[in-house]
């Protein structure tokens, strides 16, 4: 969004300033959502630019935008007005209520002092307070929001230090008569109505509003308006009801409309402006649109001067303990005793290590003295900065968990060995956190400095983030809302704004395009791009030639519609712009005194949530106290498994107290064995690890460091891997460093960049910043549009270093080039220690409980980098002594959960798609009470669920184990088999549940029919299931499959010359020319890559790296971004340390498979790809026919590779064509993982 | 039988001065009573601009005229009169 404060512009406004004749009164930002399409900003910069002295935001029942706009709008001269236009219920008239409730017409209302601004939060909060209305049967479902609205009464009874303007043209609280009439006045009741309002506001305070928005009846209505100010001795004053800055975005406004009202453009007009009269104009232009009210516009410039009132200025708010005088001393008492405890005598060593030892006993005595002077070296801070309270706030707050936690997990569960939750962040870095458990990890053992936390020139509010499974914060969030009391406890707002996909998904439905058109372009747009989006859109119209069409060639031939062109640049408009209001993923505030003084509260779409209307930003511009609840993804899963662990061996688990030297572990990591662990587990990490090489926890803080923004953009990485491997040759190998003050402050990341902190650490080292002025350069780099900020920190950084270092000119400058370079996002210290603790606890439950771990990873989905279906691939890959064999849905085995089952995972039935998890667990509670089910008419009978459920449940393959080929009853039996044999009763099993299942259930709620265990004849002689669509079938109803993978039944028709599996890549030299067929589990194109874009293939035997060129994805993007099965061809790309091992031709590597045994270097290997095809096309009997057509046609070899399972069509199974291959698999692949969406922890 | 749009625009003689019609059609306007802008159907290839004004002719009648601005379909840029 543009933003160009300072520009001529912006002074040639300033300039008119002084003479304009109208001050906005009334505008909409974006926060309107989906009735207004400029962010505060735009409209600031703009009301800049057109010379206007103030600016009014009042978005409907929101002040969302305001704090932003009270701290813009000071940078481009503008003064802040802030309000809001508020939907006050009526009586419905004939028409009835609106949607969602009453009737509402609306008010302006506009803050004058802050009681005003009390009174505006409280009218806000009422209004919204039914929008959630209805009862739950689970306080985990989402509430329906519904339209805010609120009483006139509650309006008038709050009015003190407000102005209340009587509304908008099309809606004003008493202009209802007047709508569609041509003249004539306001009725009785509007008239009775408008008294009310001046009794309450008094004459001073209400306004009669005027719009001009060039529609028909303008001139009539505002005379009619001007008689009733007349009569209730009240002024006029003009307003422009702004929904745009710009007329270039008039056009989003009719859409958003559309999109509001689930409509489309061509059915919305009556519900539109029917014209584009709302952007912002010049204060000329708008005095001049009511040449016969002239006061109303002079009455502008008065009541502006009037409302002064300052959002930026202290509102009032403290959290609690801020002021409590015996905070600092309960603090000090709470830690000195912690101390002794953790660093006295006796003290049990801490999670953490140091060079690979286990820390907490470092030398006893050493420790204790070090962690007494630093601890009270941080009192003293704290002391200074008066944030006591603020520590003993979070404590509080952890206790308060701690009870939580023993609710949730139960007392005598193995989890109650463990905290209730973790620290994460900078916060880590305190030895005050660590001794109030606000942090696991001993930052004196850890050698964590504090800077980047807490120093004494710090204002504002430090951070502290905590993490907590999954169950405990769904707990915990409801419990801090009684604790602190409901009106001084919130969440935090968030505001999701329109993204590609979802903008391409609205808006092209609101232009009329075809569905399916439309969702083909979404799905292969950037999943959260914006920019560059004409383009696609070119291509869905078949505008731009495109070399690679896709598989389905040109969507249409032609120039674009004019709909299409429209979908490009609104699509571009809306990117970025909020869609609606969220909350925080755990963000919270308390205060002292009720939050609804200071900002509106509205309900959270959670039963028992609810959440001020501002975001982390504003809330962080307000001063407000944000305490970090967050939920995470794998603390809940390594907490599953150490309770499996106790359910399966009888073992209790405490992960604080696990060895963290066990070589074991760290061996996996040197090898890349992480897949489903936490942080190193992605297709970067996994590279990286195999050229780092970690050996200690110090090296894996680091790790967990390395693949992020900063250390990339910031060219930190390539030195770093190079410099380890040349001091694991020689370690006698001397690190350069730029300069020798670096060394202290860079010793441990070997002269590089890599922790957030060691920008603060440098720029006071070598520039000799105070440390205040340290963590003002790193927030300087980690602002948006901060050019100018950040170049004045060069020139003292520059300076700094000659003076202080004594560095020459060229040093200081290249050192802050490596500053600069860091100015994206990265990990401090503390941090990664903290994430790098659970990435070693989840490695070491993967090493030493694999199927647990594996067990815990499926149960706790969605989270990490891997689906499902390619966690339980990679499990099934590994290495024989570290296989772990993975079983499927059985309706007489399963749980409702996945379990861990004769050393092999269970696949649960709460997998299955499109079923009620009632009755999965209604299934499953019956065969414990009567054993298993042995037919499936007794299936059907005693388990009482749907007919659709058991439709799943034999299309997933889960009654199996109960159905034959000829529909005859086979007993029990629960072992998945493989191949031919697997699920070919399928079909027989839905034929024969057609006649045992109860009929569907009627409105009355009952069935119409009960289902009787009745032996059921067999089916006719249906066609066997063919392997591919078994494949779909399990992908299509539970998202993985633990049968053979697409590649493994493919392969034998693939006649590609130069084809190599995952496993033969490994041994094939650099350089090499192949070919790679895979299913895509990962995509990423990462801002940091210039264009190019990574992809993860996997075929029958692993995972295959690609890396797409950017030129290579301009030609191919739309397979890249959206086809799942594809065919690459490129260079081979193959980096080993050491000896290079065993590098074959490509006849001798294909006899090799799998992974040997023990620790080995492995090769880092890549695919540089010159060419991407739908896989399909390649397929023989497939859509471009036999060998020797089309893309085929230079077929030389047909490689039959060792262990392909090259089998025949058994008889009478359907041998599916190349085209049902693709768009089959387009239809039921499993969820991927895009690095740049990234599915969540 | 064939169907006839009701109200359809038809093209009108307007003579302007200062931006407003002070003729239409020969007929001298006594009074201007509203001025409106529809501005619609942007998304399409037939995109509607139009200011109307409705007013009051020599002879008493009321009158409603538009300009196109589009500066495309049936008359670029041209007057249309319409029923009031």
């Amino acid at each position: 969004m543009p933003l160009a404060a300072g520009s001529s512009r912006a002074r040639e406004g300033r300039e008119l300033a002084s003479t304009a004749p109208y001050v906005e009164l009334h505008c909409h930002s974006a926060y309107s959502f989906l009735d207004g399409v400029s962010l505060p900003v735009e409209l600031a910069q703009r009301a800049g630019e057109l010379g206007y002295e103030a600016i009014a935001l009042t978005d409907h029942n929101s002040v969302s935008g305001s704090m932003e706009l009270a701290v813009v709008a000071k940078e481009h001269g503008v003064r802040a007005i802030h309000g809001a236009e508020i939907d006050v219920a009526v009586d419905a008239g004939p028409s009835g209520p609106g949607r969602g409730g009453p009737a509402t017409r609306h008010i302006t209302l506009l803050v004058r002092d802050e009681r005003g601004w009390r009174n505006l939060c409280r009218i806000i909060t009422l209004a919204h307070a039914h929008t959630r209305g209805g009862s739950d049967p689970s306080p985990s479902q989402r509430r329906e929001l519904g339209d805010p609205s609120v009483d006139l009464a509650a309006v008038l009874d709050h009015a003190e230090g407000l102005v209340c303007l009587t509304g908008c043209a099309g809606r004003s609280l008493i202009g209802r008569s007047l709508i569609g009439r041509s003249g004539g006045g306001p009725g009785a009741l509007e008239e009775r109505t408008a008294r009310r309002l001046l009794d309450a506001f008094g004459p001073e305070s209400l306004y009669v509003e005027l719009q001009r928005p060039y529609a028909r009846h303008d001139r009539a209505r505002n005379r009619a308006l001007e008689a009733l100010a007349r009569r209730l001795g009240v002024g006029c004053v003009a307003t422009g009801d702004v929904h745009a800055h710009t007329p270039a975005r008039a056009e989003l406004q009719d859409a958003f409309v559309a999109i509001r009202h689930h409509t489309t453009l061509d059915a919305s007009e009556p519900l539109r402006r029917g014209n584009h009269s709302h952007v912002m104009s010049a204060p000329r232009a708008m005095a001049s649109r009511f040449p016969e009210h002239p006061e109303a516009v002079r009455e502008t410039l008065r009541l502006a001067e009037q409302l002064s009132f300052d959002l930026t200025k202290d509102l009032g708010y403290r959290y609690p303990g801020a002021e409590d005088e015996s905070a600092s001393r309960r603090l000090a008492e709470l830690c000195r005793m912690r101390l002794e405890e953790r660093y006295g005598p006796g003290a049990l060593p801490a999670p953490g290590v140091r060079g690979g030892q286990a820390i907490g006993r470092k030398a006893a005595g050493a420790a204790h003295a070090e962690a007494q002077a630093r601890l009270e070296q941080e009192l003293r801070v704290i002391d200074r900065l008066g944030l006591a309270g603020f520590f003993l706030l979070h404590h509080d707050m952890l206790e308060l968990s701690r009870e939580v936690a023993l609710e949730v997990r139960g007392p005598d569960s193995v989890r109650a060995l463990l905290a209730p939750g973790r620290g994460r962040g900078s916060s880590v870095s305190s030895l005050v956190c660590y001794l109030t458990g606000l942090s696991h990890i001993d930052p004196i053992a850890s050698r964590l400095a504090l800077g980047r936390f807490l120093h004494e020139d710090l204002r504002g509010l430090p951070d502290i983030d905590l993490d907590f499974p999954r169950d405990i914060r769904e707990k915990l969030i409801p419990r801090v809302h009684e604790r602190y009391g409901h009106d001084r406890a919130a969440l935090v707002a968030a505001f999701p704004t329109f993204r590609a996909r979802g903008a391409i998904r609205e808006l092209g439905k609101v232009l009329g395009l075809p569905a399916g058109e439309i969702e083909r372009l979404a799905r292969g747009a950037d999943r959260y791009g914006g920019a560059g989006m004409s383009s696609e859109h070119d291509i869905a119209a078949g505008r731009e030639p495109v070399e690679d069409p896709g598989p389905h060639g040109p969507a249409e031939g032609g120039a674009p519609s004019e709909r299409w062109r429209w979908l490009a640049r609104l699509t571009e408009q809306a990117y970025g712009l909020p869609r609606h209001l969220s909350q925080h993923p755990g963000g919270m505030i308390v205060a002292t005194r009720p939050l609804i003084d200071c900002c509106p509260v509205v309900p959270a779409a959670m039963e028992g949530r609810q959440m001020v209307q501002w975001d982390k930003d504003s809330c962080g511009d307000a001063g407000f106290l944000k305490i970090d609840l967050l939920g995470l993804g794998m603390l809940s899963a390594v907490e599953r498994c150490v309770d499996e662990i106790a359910r399966v061996h009888g073992e209790r688990i405490d992960l604080s107290r696990i060895p963290f030297d066990d070589q074991d572990t760290f061996r996996a990591i040197r090898a890349a064995d992480t897949v489903g662990v936490f942080q190193i587990e992605s297709r970067a990490q996994m590279q990286s690890l195999l050229r780092t090489r970690p050996k200690n926890f110090e090296d894996l803080t680091i790790q967990v460091a390395i693949v992020r923004p900063g250390p990339i953009q910031g060219g930190a990485i390539n030195p770093y891997i190079e410099r380890r491997r040349r001091l694991r040759e020689d370690p006698a190998y001397e690190i350069p460093y730029e300069h020798p003050a670096l060394e202290p402050v860079l010793r441990e990341t070997l002269g590089t960049i890599i922790f957030q902190d060691q920008v603060m650490q440098v720029a006071e080292a070598f520039a000799g910043f105070t440390p205040g002025e340290a963590d003002g350069l790193r927030r300087a780099m980690s602002r948006k549009r901060s050019h100018e900020m950040l170049q004045r920190q060069r020139e003292r950084f520059i300076e700094g270093a000659m003076q202080h270092a004594g560095a020459d000119q060229g040093t200081a400058e290249r050192v802050w080039t490596m500053v600069e370079g860091f100015a994206g996002f990265g990990f401090p210290k503390a941090h990664s220690a903290a994430f790098g603790l659970l990435a070693y606890q989840s490695t070491w439950l993967r090493v030493h409980y694999g199927p647990e771990f594996l067990c815990a990873l499926l149960n706790e989905q969605p989270m990490g980098f891997y689906a499902p279906d390619s966690l339980v691939r990679e499990a099934k890959n590994r290495s024989p002594s570290n296989r772990i064999a993975v079983l499927g849905l059985d309706v007489n085995a399963s749980s409702v959960q996945c379990t861990v089952e004769d050393g092999g995972v269970r696949i649960g039935l709460g997998y299955i798609k499109d079923v009620a998890t009632a009755d999965v667990q209604a299934l499953v509670a019956e065969r414990l009470r009567g054993g298993p089910f042995r037919s499936l008419g007794e299936l059907a009978a005693r388990s009482g669920v749907r007919r659709r459920t058991l439709e799943q449940l034999a299309w997933s393959g889960a009654c199996d184990g109960i159905t034959t080929d000829e529909g005859t009853q086979m007993g029990t039996g629960t072992q998945m088999g493989t191949g031919t044999q697997m699920g070919t009763g399928r079909r027989a099993a839905l034929w024969q549940l057609g006649l045992a299942t109860p009929g569907e259930t009627t409105s009355g709620g009952e069935a119409t029919q009960l289902a009787l265990p009745f032996e059921l004849p067999g089916a006719p002689g249906l066609r066997p299931l063919g392997r591919w669509q078994r494949l779909i079938a399990d992908y299509s109803t539970s998202g993985l499959t633990v049968g053979e993978h697409a590649l493994e039944i493919l392969r034998p028709r693939l006649t590609v010359p130069l084809l190599a599996t995952s496993a033969q890549l490994p041994r094939l030299p650099t350089g090499y020319e192949v070919a790679v067929a895979g299913l895509v589990i990962a995509r990423q194109r990462p801002g940091t890559a210039h264009g190019t874009m990574f992809l993860l293939f996997e075929d029958e035997f692993g995972t295959v790296n690609l890396i797409v060129p950017k030129a290579v994805y301009d030609r191919h993007r739309h397979l890249a971004r959206a086809e799942p099965l594809l065919l690459a061809r490129g260079r081979l790309e193959r980096w080993q340390e050491g000896p290079q091992g065993n590098v074959w031709s490509m006849s001798e590597a294909r006899t090799a498979h799998g992974q040997p045994e023990g620790e080995q270097i492995r090769p880092v290997v890549n695919v540089i790809v010159r060419e991407l095809a739908a896989l399909e096309r390649y397929l023989s009997g497939g859509v471009e026919g036999a060998a020797g057509d089309g893309p085929v046609a230079d077929s030389a070899r047909v490689h039959h590779l060792p262990g392909s399972h090259d089998v025949a069509p058994a008889d009478g199974e359907e041998q599916v064509q190349g085209s049902e291959v693709g768009s089959s698999m387009r239809a039921a692949v499993p969820p991927m993982q895009s690095f740049g969406g990234g599915r969540r922890r | 039988m064939a169907a006839r749009a009701l109200n359809h625009p038809r093209p009108a003689r307007v003579r302007r001065s200062a931006g407003h019609p002070v003729e239409v059609n020969g007929e001298a306007v006594e009074s201007l009573r509203e001025s409106w802008l529809v501005e619609d159907r942007w998304w399409t290839a037939a995109p509607l601009r139009r200011r109307y004004w409705e007013l009051v002719g020599e002879r008493g009648r009321n009158l409603v005229v538009f300009h196109d601005l589009t500066g495309g379909g049936d008359a670029p840029g041209g007057w249309f009169v319409q029923s009031p």
